[in-house]
């Protein structure tokens, strides 16, 4: 599904993607983890080309997304993103916010895409805020719209980058409640996050990345209870204590 | 006197109302096309091509560092050498359409340029092109920054159109020119003279509230 092959990336002299070999299998759901600047949010950015590559190969779903050549929007309609900051649509209802992109990118009909849309937003826990706009919806509610928004366009892959990050901690299980549900659902998901129960309960594998490499890659169980490296070892320690 | 002037002034008020309607048509004229040619402008400006930026940004730079008056005696005055000869009304329009354009250029660019990126990205991860981003999500966000200036740049336009007088556009502010001659009293015409100014832009003033409310979009806290 996701194929990265010795892909490199820069900011300038910042090496901020350093040889990455990796292969996402569809249904997989692969949790990306590492200290601030480790580059997790800019491998999957790189994904559906919100931030482009300078060396290698990356193949999504069949299609080359490096090649500058390749139109994008057939890949991105195929892939869902849900972002930190949510990145709703203040000026549209909740309802609006998952309907414009089937209307204006797959060309379904508005009643079809209201179908589909109150569909997800039921699916999300949301079916009584459909005609809110997201300024009325408290953070986790706001960031369910976002999953189903990103879900409307009936992607083949989830990306996730660091969706609990920017809520309070009481509105963090409804939003992994509804992640867990799609990754048992079988759909193919790449999350950056640090929440590292969500991440044993559901996650194939955990990606441990540091300055722009893939330092550990093993099923969260391996990862977490008995760490190969060193700065797995550190960046564990950091996390699970406080 | 005093009195025997006011009447007279008085019996020149289908003059100033003539005047008035010289001065709306010719701002009016400008306001619309000035609008249209400023938003292309300011989308262009905002926009992701190199060249069209520098262009647009190059004229935006002229018009702002010259004097209006300046402007309208090019058009007028100059272009015939070259070939252009124009009526003082259309150069008046052009001058006034030029230079309001040339404003909402800025104002839409910025108000373009405030809407946070992270609009655009998801934007762009849902598959949307470049326009339909600009149409559908950043411009209606963009609305809100606009328009307040927007409003602001109009009424400056009917105050800024009292410049054409001097090529001969026979506008409110010439009306006094003319009256005053025969009517000695300056402070009276053209106390006569800024309160019809102000009749126009009053209501203006009061109509940013309305459009704001109207075109920009339900509940942005933000």
């Amino acid at each position: 599904m996701i194929s990265f092959k010795n892909v490199n990336k820069w900011y300038g002299d910042l090496h901020v993607l350093n040889k990455i070999d990796l292969e996402v299998a569809q249904g997989e759901v692969v949790v990306v983890c590492g200290p601030s600047g480790s580059g997790k949010s800019t491998l999957i950015r790189c994904i559906n080309r919100l931030e482009p590559i300078q060396e290698g190969e990356l193949i999504v779903d069949g299609m080359m997304v490096h090649d500058k050549k390749t139109n994008m929007t057939k890949v991105r309609a195929e892939i869902g993103f849900v972002f930190q900051s949510f990145n709703l649509y203040p000026h549209m209802t909740a309802l609006e916010n998952t309907t414009i992109a089937p209307i204006k990118v797959r060309n379904v009909s508005k009643a079809e895409a209201e179908k589909l849309g109150r569909e997800m937003l039921t699916r999300v826990g949301l079916e009584d805020r459909i005609e809110h706009y997201p300024t009325q919806l408290s953070g986790g509610q706001q960031q369910r719209v976002a999953i189903a928004r990103g879900l409307s366009m009936k992607p083949k892959i989830m990306l996730f980058d660091e969706p609990t990050s920017a809520l309070d901690p009481e509105m963090i299980h409804e939003v992994l409640d509804v992640m867990r549900d799609l990754a048992k659902e079988g759909m193919t998901m790449m999350a950056v996050t640090h929440e590292m129960g969500f991440a044993r309960e559901v996650a194939s594998r955990v990606v441990f990345m540091d300055e722009g490499k893939i330092i550990e890659m093993a099923p969260p169980n391996d990862f977490f209870t008995n760490p190969q490296t060193d700065r797995g070892k550190y960046f564990l320690k950091s996390i699970l204590t406080h | 006197m005093w009195s025997f002037y006011f009447h007279e002034l008085m019996r020149s008020m289908p003059f100033f109302l003539k005047g008035v309607w010289m001065t709306i048509a010719v701002a009016g004229l400008s306001l619309v096309f000035g609008t249209i040619i400023g938003f292309i402008a300011g989308i262009l400006r905002a926009g992701r091509n190199k060249p069209a930026r520098f262009i647009v940004g190059a004229w935006v730079d002229l018009i702002r560092g010259t004097p209006f008056l300046v402007q309208v005696f090019i058009i007028f005055f100059i272009l015939p050498g070259i070939g252009i000869e124009l009526e003082a009304f259309p150069a008046a329009v052009i001058a006034l359409t030029n230079l309001t354009a040339s404003f909402i250029c800025e104002i839409v660019a910025g108000g373009i340029i405030a809407v946070p990126t992270g609009q655009r990205e998801a934007a762009t991860s849902a598959g949307l092109s470049y326009y339909q981003q600009l149409r559908f999500i950043v411009l209606p966000q963009a609305m809100r920054t606009i328009m307040p200036p927007l409003v602001g740049q109009y009424v400056l336009l009917v105050k800024d159109s009292s410049v054409v007088s001097a090529i001969g556009v026979v506008d409110i502010t010439r009306v006094g020119w003319l009256t005053v001659q025969r009517v000695p009293e300056g402070l009276m015409v053209f106390g006569l003279v800024g309160l019809l100014y102000f009749a126009i832009c009053y209501p203006l003033i009061n109509l940013s509230g309305f459009l704001e409310r109207r075109m920009t979009v339900a509940s942005t806290r933000l």
